[in-house]
Formats: structure tokens, sequence, C-alpha cells
């Protein structure tokens, strides 16, 4: 009887309080699977912010790292995904505002990441080469030219699927500004691939 | 049509992608798409939109992503056996102060009868107590919480190289 509501229980606990436990015990096999699950998510969520492939496998170790030094913060009532991603973030606003050599700057961004100098748009950029059709390639254009906290929202909500709450929480921004955020972003690929077509 | 129409149109079309909209705001827009050319063609290029997004596929790296797992499960290894190591002398520490004042308590009328049979003034014999047996015990007892410190030893093993 204990065992057979041992394994419910064991069933029934959701996945976040799980990471959460594992997490504070320092579970390492766990733990090790979590990076292993996350890593495509993350990497490409830094991929996203900075524009660059080295950097983005470079802050997803020092992303995991930083997890395990802040276990105790994350009780796990919220999922898992934004609180990683608001880590991730962080780290990547520090590591470009620390990259002070960028060879372009884009224009400023606005509210919390004011004065970040951003890489230039890059067409041999992650994006391109990870275009897998004509409509890709053109939105990897405009991609490379959007800047990074609108790629940041049009990821979270269309390729993560983050609620507008969750994407507000990552972003530690208002719902409604996380909204304008993607309604531009997407607007700005609309017109990429508006103007593909018109070409074609 | 009147232009208001298309306004409310593209409105609510960023709105069900982003939100979501209501039955009936979904009912009339599929009415309006259906009618309206313009419109239809710019819900077509915004479904076009999210489906590239969803065509990106970083190649992985398995190796990168091998060491990456690696280097994190050792550092979480080496944080719980550092905080096991903690743990334990916390724990060492607090027994062996309890013990201390135990001891002392236990010695404590044995040795106010030998100073009486001695006849040391009870502030001679208390003072020497408290300098010769409960202070060194205490400092025995807390020396290893501040033995890496003493030693000049780094105390955070988090911050090690794995």
């Amino acid at each position: 009887m204990v065992a057979v509501v041992t394994a419910f229980s064991s069933v029934a606990e959701p996945e976040s309080q799980r990471i959460a436990g594992a997490l504070r015990r320092r579970d390492s096999e766990f733990i090790g699977r979590m990076v292993s699950q996350y890593h495509y998510r993350l990497l490409r969520y830094l991929v996203y912010w900075t524009s660059r492939r080295e950097q983005a496998e470079d802050l997803v170790q020092e992303t995991w790292l930083r997890v395990l030094e802040r276990a105790g913060q994350y009780n796990g009532r919220l999922r898992f995904e934004p609180w990683l991603f608001s880590i991730a973030r962080n780290l990547a606003i520090d590591h470009l505002r620390k990259q002070q050599t960028a060879t372009a700057r884009h224009r400023m961004c606005r509210e919390d990441e004011a004065g970040l100098n951003l890489p230039a748009p890059d067409f041999e950029s992650p994006f391109f080469a990870a275009a897998r059709s004509e409509d890709a390639k053109r939105i990897a254009a405009a991609l490379g030219a959007l800047e990074p906290i609108y790629r940041e929202a049009l990821l979270l909500r269309f390729q993560e699927e983050l609620s507008l709450a969750e994407i507000a929480q990552v972003a530690g921004a208002p719902i409604a500004t996380v909204s304008s955020r993607i309604q531009r972003g997407l607007s700005m690929l609309q017109a990429a691939l508006g103007g593909g077509a018109d070409a074609a | 049509m009147p232009l208001e129409n298309h306004e409310k149109a593209r409105f609510l079309l960023h709105r069900s992608l982003v939100e979501g909209i209501s039955p009936e705001d979904r009912h009339w827009l599929g009415a309006h798409v259906g009618q309206c050319a313009e419109c239809g063609r710019y819900a077509d290029l915004s479904a076009r939109a999210v489906r590239a997004l969803n065509w990106f596929a970083l190649e992985l790296d398995p190796a990168a992503a091998l060491r990456v797992e690696n280097v994190v499960r050792s550092r979480a290894e080496g944080m719980r056996s550092a905080e096991a190591h903690a743990k334990s002398l916390w724990i060492g520490t607090a027994v062996a102060i309890f013990l201390t004042f135990t001891g002392s308590a236990v010695t404590w009328r044995p040795l106010a009868w030998l100073a009486s049979q001695w006849n040391l003034p009870s502030p001679v014999w208390q003072i020497g107590f408290a300098a010769l047996w409960l202070l060194p015990s205490l400092l025995l007892a807390l020396l290893p919480l501040f033995r890496r410190r003493l030693l000049g030893e780094d105390s955070d093993s988090h911050g090690q190289t794995v």
C-alpha cells in the first residue's frame, strides 16, 4: 500500500517540483539529463540573443552553472523554463554589455537594455545557417536586423510557446510591452516575407 | 468595405496570434478574411511568418553538448560534497560545543571542592577554569569551522574549476 502511494505521489508530482528538488539535492544524474534535455532550446534562445553561435555555446554552460548556484531560488511553483530563460537572458545581457569591441552598433535598446552594444546584423549568422526554406531565409535576414528584444519575444511566443505572462517574467517587462514587442517583431517578419513575395 | 473593418481585422489577426481572441471575434475575422483579398493575404503572411520561425533548426554539436553536461554534472557533484562536508562540520561543531558545556558543568563541582581544600579564592580558580578549560575547549570546537580561513585556503569550493 505504502509502495503504491509512494509510486503515485512520484507520478503525480509536477515536473517543476521534481526539478526544484533535484536542484536542491544537487542530483547530478537528474541535472545531467536536464542539461541534455534543454540544451537545444537554451542554445536556440541564446543564439537569438547574441546572434553568435560560439558565444551562445559558452553562455549555455554559464547558464547551467548559474542555475546550480541559484538553485535555492527556484521553488518549483512556476514552470522551470521561464526561470531558466531569465537566467540565460541576464547572462546574455551582461555578456553583450561587456562586449565593447563590437564592430558595429545597432540602435540602442530601450528600457532595461538601454546602452547595450549589440552585434551587427550578420547575414552569415546562425539564423541563415538554420534556415530550411526560402521563407525561412527571408525571415533569417529580417531576424538578423531585428533587435534582440523582439527576436526574444518571437522565439518565446511562437517556438517555446510560453504564455504572455511567462514571457513577461523572463523579460522583466509588463505584459503589454511584451505583447507589443511580439506584434512589432511579427510585423517586420511579415514585411520581409511580403517583400520577398513581391520580388518573386 | 469600411476602412475600420480592415484595421479591426489586422488588429484581431495580430491578437489571435499573440494572445488569442474570443469565438465571436474569430467568427467575424473568418468571415472578413473570406471576403477581403487584402486581409486574406495579410493573414496568409502572418501564418507564413510564424511557420517560417518554426523552420529554423540549429545543428547541434553532440560533443559540445556532452562537454557542457559533464561540466555541469561535475560541478553539481562538487557542490553536493562541499555542502555535505559543511553540514557535517556544523554538526560536529555543535556537538563539540555541547560536550564542552556539559563537561564544564560536570567538572565544576569537583573543581570547586578541590579549590576549597587548597584554600583558593573563588575568583582565582574560576578564572583559571575559564582560561585553562573552557576557552581552549571552545577554541578547539570552533577550529574546524575556521581552519580553511586560518590556513589561507579558498573556502569557496564551488568556485573551483571542474
